[in-house]
């Protein structure tokens, strides 16, 4: 059991599969890069995210829209409490179209986070 | 010492609490949109339901937060909505694994079948 432990402690295999089923992946996606008809490849600019986002936090009925910028943090600096973040959290996930776990909806606290999620998630639109 | 812990137990306790209420409102206001369909209904709703955690903003007794968390858990359960809305590619949603992106190293042949004419 010790010598086992030792041996894989020390045994490092080299992740061949996921650098190749990368390259295939981006070979397949050159050879067909446009998807006809598929709203999959409708992704957005960060310019367009963050624009949005801001404009979704802004219009929140107790946020004075002139303090609103991307890196603003909707409790220390908009003066929101959790309850509010949680509306917030849940009008963005209407704007972009996405169903945000709960338990990650429950970390996006500032402008920034939010960006950096729907920015990042695959299926934003 | 252990006046520390107490008040670490004590931090640890409410953090614990305050998640609960904030994926408990989460799930209740996302239920009251299932419930309320149009927009006009669900903003009286949704303020009702704000007003109902705003009440208790204000209770200091440990225990007592516990047991109105656990029965606000216990009211929602009883009143989720049997089909909530839920975004198309989401699991359980009516795009759910439909379309999904062919397997790499697949591809079209587009002359199947008539190869030796051309």
């Amino acid at each position: 059991m010790a010598l086992r432990t030792a041996v894989l402690r020390h045994i490092r295999v080299p992740a061949q599969t996921l650098t190749l089923t990368g390259s295939k992946q981006q070979q397949w996606s050159l050879s067909g890069s446009f998807r006809f008809m598929s709203s999959h490849d409708d992704h957005l600019t960060r310019e367009d995210v963050i624009e949005r986002v801001l404009s979704v936090v802004k219009s929140f009925p107790k946020v004075d829209p002139a303090q609103v910028t991307p890196e603003v943090h909707f409790q220390k600096d908009l003066g929101l409490d959790s309850l509010d973040n949680v509306e917030i959290v849940m009008a963005l996930e209407e704007e972009f179209k996405l169903e945000i776990p709960d338990k990650e909806a429950d970390k996006i606290d500032t402008c920034n986070l939010a960006i950096e999620y729907i920015y990042n998630h695959p299926m934003a639109s | 010492m252990s006046g520390a812990l107490q008040s670490a137990g004590y931090l640890a306790r409410r953090a614990a609490q305050k998640e609960r209420v904030r994926i408990l409102y989460r799930r209740a206001l996302k239920d009251t949109l299932n419930w309320a369909v149009h927009r006009h209904l669900f903003y009286k709703d949704a303020d009702d339901l704000r007003q109902r955690f705003e009440a208790n903003k204000h209770v200091e007794d440990l225990d007592r937060i516990d047991r109105m968390i656990d029965e606000a858990e216990a009211a929602y359960n009883k009143w989720r909505h049997p089909d909530p809305y839920i975004v198309p590619w989401a699991p359980g949603g009516s795009k759910f694994c439909r379309n999904p992106t062919p397997p790499p190293g697949i591809e079209i042949v587009y002359n199947f079948g008539r190869e030796e004419n051309e």
